[in-house]
């Protein structure tokens, strides 16, 4: 195992990478309404250039010697153990490439989308001051650091949420994600602690170095289990996932960078980069995985069940994510981490192709609208196309490789039970993301025909979401908002998204002398003992496919037949009444923790308020004034003006005096 | 002895009188008696002069500035009409306090042993001057006009302090605080 | 004759020095007319000098009766002041009475 500590003391390109978003996002910030249609440009510049020197510095990251690895800038040491300093090893490399290299495409494309908006230099700011949190967060080389990075990522979702905060929709989602994010940032501080206690540094290195020697595993499962809570609540596990359905209100771009490609991924960097942490505590391996493995295959029931494009997405990757999660948390990182690499770019590619969609169709986000546009957008088609082919995992497409790796290490670590319910898992994600498909694509256009023939319950608050902005831009012209914008600025981010989402799976064909698993066998610990296979890769393989051929199956033949495609008004109303209960209130999980944590807040400020805050607090301190008002009028009573009574109160201190030297005498 | 405790009975019997009598005159009077009798105890006490200066200074000039102004303030109004009892409860605390304050003082007294008074403590805290003499004019002036002389002139000092005040507060009507009238003066006639 | 020698005892002096002081203190506090509040002041002073007297026949030093002399000054200076105060105050009004000259009340 290398030492997490990077070689050199200094890299200052480091500083660049790291700060140039933060330089962008104040700049922004500063100057934001005087830059108007500048700021989408100055924005994407500075994280082109922070994705150029992380180019730079390949080599320099991929460097190793002796037992370090990597480059390593120390910032300053506030105690002894307590120093802060950026670190940039392979692990971070990969993070870090997809933050900025997607992030500067998402970017690009945002120029585009976001045109016309009243309020796009504070998009584009609080977009710079995402990345640099980001960066924050996978730079640092000890866990307090991270831990800022992790509070400042969750206050840039919170921010960009509710970026039209017009809308109180979008208000209630920001803060719903920034409470459960905060749940997370209680449970890393809480590892920090016992960290801090049993190890005296914050520092990777001093605290990986010491695993089996400082903590008993009781410890040790305390610490993971702690930081787990943190992953859980940013990457949207079960049960703190309710935020990242909601977290669609923002606008298509943010759902793409935050809520697919990075901050998501997150808690799957934590426990890749703490992986001595867990390659030690079994039972933390299993909590994990269990966890990933039923966030999986909940996500993939409940996008069964959607109607809305962003939310089918959103569960979507709630879902892989939970398979990332599932792969790191048994012990293969560099699984996890590869689906991680892949997922990136199919999900931003999925995001930003129905940002186009949502963009030409004036705002409308519920396919039971839409249908057959594959003859009005072709580009949009054949990108989501892709996308869909690469999350079900098709051979060919970056997605296979991927998620096929991911499930069989998982049987490899003797976790038969999660591969099963993975495998299940890949078949309902087939079933829905081709549903998404043919509903939207193929079949008559029903974009005109009455929503409660569909079965649209609440038709005012669909197709408002993306709007806000527009709108008023609507409003005040008058003309269609789809010309203000160069179509340019949109599709060539999707078309240049393309090639990794088919191709990159590819750096891990070989099995076990892939590229991939060469890239990582520095960094993660391999598990002693070769471990013995119930059955060949072939044939997981080959089982994942049927699975997932079959899932494909029953999606064509109910929504993609042609008569399923001619009937599709009548039988996408029947579905949506038909749907059951369960699935349209997810579970009842927002229900449940309405009844059990916001209600008893509720209740417990409204005693406050009225009972404590005015009565003791406030009585407190008016029952100090009365105090003194009383102690006043008592002593204004001996200012009668009377001679006679001044003079009985002299003749009463000179009795004191006397008797007091007359009986207790006159001191020493 | 006898002389001790006859005067010291008139003393408080005067002393009462004083501070009880209704009219202010009887209330003068009362204090004559009680400087008097107070003049024949310094007697007793070898204290010559200043029984003398008590009479002198004090029956005779103070009490006589007590009835010049008890004159003054009874001319052109009701004589001392009195208002309604501020304080009607004052008078037992104020007996009572005066009786806890008397009883330290006379209690300490009596348990305390006074220092004896020998030939020899008076060699030592002696004035200057005959015995025989002490408390005579010779003895009390020269005392006053060498060893004392600071005081004595402090003294002096503090009564034209004491007149000056006097003028100051009660004033005549100088003519700096009233306008002069003006004054028909007849003009001469002319002549004719 | 040795002058220190008391044919009474001191103590019966200084009784009832203290005796006609407290009777002084109880004429200011109990009397609203203000004169009469002063001659119990001066009853006070006198009270004071007697106690002055005896002391200085014990010790036979004549510096408590420089002391009594002092006082008998003061006394009258002090009575010469506070006699104008109350012609002062009492010129204008209709009754002479302290309890009416509340003004320093509150």
């Amino acid at each position: 195992m290398y030492h997490v500590l990077g070689i050199d003391g200094s890299f200052p390109l480091l500083y660049f990478i790291w700060l140039a978003p933060l330089v962008g996002a104040v700049v922004l910030w500063a100057f934001g309404p005087r830059l108007k249609s500048l700021a989408g440009p100055i924005g994407s510049a500075l994280i082109g250039a922070a994705f150029v020197a992380t180019l730079f510095s390949w080599n320099d990251a991929t460097a190793i010697s002796g037992t370090s690895a990597g480059a390593h800038q120390s910032m300053f040491s506030w105690l002894p153990g307590f120093s802060f300093g950026l670190l940039f090893d392979r692990l971070t490399l990969v993070w870090t490439l997809i933050i900025t290299g997607v992030g500067f495409l998402i970017h690009v494309y945002s120029i585009g989308y976001m045109a016309g908006d009243r309020a796009v230099a504070r998009f584009f700011a609080y977009m710079n001051f995402f990345v640099f949190a980001m960066l924050t967060l996978v730079l640092s080389d000890n866990f307090v650091g991270l831990l800022v990075g992790w509070g400042l990522v969750g206050l840039a979702s919170y921010f960009l949420i509710g970026f039209w905060f017009e809308r109180p929709s979008a208000v209630a989602a920001a803060r719903k994600a920034f409470v459960i994010n905060v749940l997370g940032d209680v449970g890393i501080l809480y590892a920090i602690i016992v960290i801090v206690s049993k190890v005296g540094s914050i520092g990777y290195g001093a605290t990986f170095a010491g695993v089996t020697t400082l903590f008993t595993p009781h410890e040790l499962f305390i610490v993971c289990a702690a930081i787990f809570v943190g992953c859980a609540a940013k990457s949207a596990q079960v049960p703190l996932h309710t935020w990242l359905p909601d977290a669609m209100e923002g606008p298509t771009p943010v759902s793409a960078l935050i809520h697919a490609a990075t901050m998501v991924t997150a808690g799957v960097y934590l426990i890749a980069r703490c992986a001595p942490l867990w390659t030690a505590s079994p039972d933390a391996r299993a909590l994990v995985g269990a966890i990933g493995a039923l966030t999986a295959i909940a996500g993939a029931v409940l996008g069964v069940a959607q109607w809305d494009i962003k939310r089918i997405l959103a569960y979507s990757t709630m879902s892989q994510i939970g398979y990332m999660i599932m792969g790191v948390g048994v012990g293969a990182f560099d699984a996890g981490v590869l689906h991680f690499l892949t997922h990136a770019f199919f999900k931003a590619q999925l995001f930003l192709g129905a940002g186009i969609i949502i963009h030409h169709l004036a705002s409308e986000q519920d396919v039971r609208r839409m249908g057959g546009l594959r003859k009005e957008m072709p580009f949009a088609f054949i990108a989501m196309g892709i996308g869909v082919l690469a999350i079900c995992g098709i051979p060919g497409f970056s997605g296979y490789f991927s998620k096929d790796a991911v499930l069989y290490e998982t049987l490899l670590a003797g976790h038969p039970v999660l591969y099963g319910i993975g495998v299940l898992t890949a078949g309902i994600t087939a079933y829905y993301m081709f549903r998404l498909l043919f509903v939207t694509f193929f079949g008559p256009y029903r974009g005109n025909v009455d929503p409660s023939d569909l079965g649209i319950r609440h038709p005012e608050l669909a197709g408002t979401a993306q709007s806000a902005g527009h709108h008023a831009e609507e409003e005040k012209d008058g003309h269609d908002h789809g010309v203000h914008a160069p179509a340019w600025l949109m599709t060539v981010p999707v078309a240049i998204l393309i090639v990794p989402s088919i191709l990159i799976g590819w750096l891990a064909f070989g099995g076990e002398n892939s590229p991939w698993k060469r890239f990582f066998a520095p960094v993660f610990p391999h598990a002693s003992g070769a471990a013995v296979a119930p059955i060949p890769e072939l044939w997981s393989g080959i089982i994942v496919l049927v699975v997932v051929a079959i899932g494909i199956a029953v999606a064509y033949w109910r929504y993609g037949t042609a008569t399923a495609q001619a009937g599709s008004v009548e039988r996408l109303r029947l579905e949506s009444v038909r749907m059951p209960r369960i699935l349209t209130n997810a579970y009842y999980f927002d229900a449940a923790i309405d009844i059990l944590f916001v209600r008893p807040s509720r209740w417990l400020g409204r005693i406050f308020g009225t009972v404590i805050d005015p009565m003791v607090i406030d009585g407190g301190v008016r029952e100090v004034t009365h105090t003194a008002g009383w102690l006043g009028h008592l002593f204004r009573s001996f200012q009668t003006g009377l001679v006679r009574g001044y003079a009985l109160y002299l003749v009463f201190g000179v009795a004191c005096f006397v008797a007091y030297y007359a009986w207790i005498g006159a001191g020493r | 002895m006898i002389v001790f405790w006859i005067l010291a009975l008139f003393l408080i019997g005067t002393g009462v009188f004083t501070i009880t009598a209704q009219k202010p005159v009887h209330s003068v009077v009362g204090l004559l008696g009680n400087f008097i009798a107070l003049a024949i105890m310094y007697l007793t006490l070898n204290a010559e002069f200043l029984a003398v200066i008590q009479i002198v200074v004090y029956s005779g000039a103070i009490l006589i500035l007590f009835v010049f102004v008890i004159a003054l303030l009874s001319s052109g109004v009701k004589p001392f009409d009195v208002g309604p009892d501020r304080m009607p409860k004052i008078l037992w605390p104020a007996i009572l306090l005066g009786i806890i304050a008397l009883g330290t003082i006379v209690s300490s007294l009596l348990r305390t042993t006074a220092a004896p008074v020998t030939s020899s403590t008076r060699a030592l805290y002696g004035q200057t001057g005959d015995a025989n003499a002490f408390g005579s004019v010779t003895d009390f002036g020269t005392a006053l006009f060498t060893s004392n002389l600071l005081p004595f002139e402090i003294t002096a000092l503090i009564l034209m302090v004491a007149v000056i005040g006097v003028v100051l507060i009660a004033g005549d009507d100088a003519p700096a605080r009233t306008k002069p009238k003006a004054r028909n003066i007849p003009r001469e006639p002319i002549a004719r | 004759m040795n002058p220190s020698l008391f044919t009474v005892p001191m103590e019966n002096y200084i009784a009832l020095s203290a005796v006609v002081f407290f009777l002084g203190v109880t004429g200011v506090i109990v009397r609203r007319n203000p004169l009469i509040m002063l001659m119990s002041i001066e009853l006070m002073f006198n009270a004071a000098n007697l106690a002055l007297v005896t002391f200085a026949k014990a010790w036979v030093n004549n510096t408590g009766h420089i002391f009594a002399f002092l006082v008998i000054t003061v006394a009258a200076a002090e009575a010469a002041i506070g006699l104008a105060i109350v012609v002062v105050l009492f010129r204008k009004r209709t009754n002479v009475d302290v309890d009416e000259v509340a003004v320093l009340k509150g």
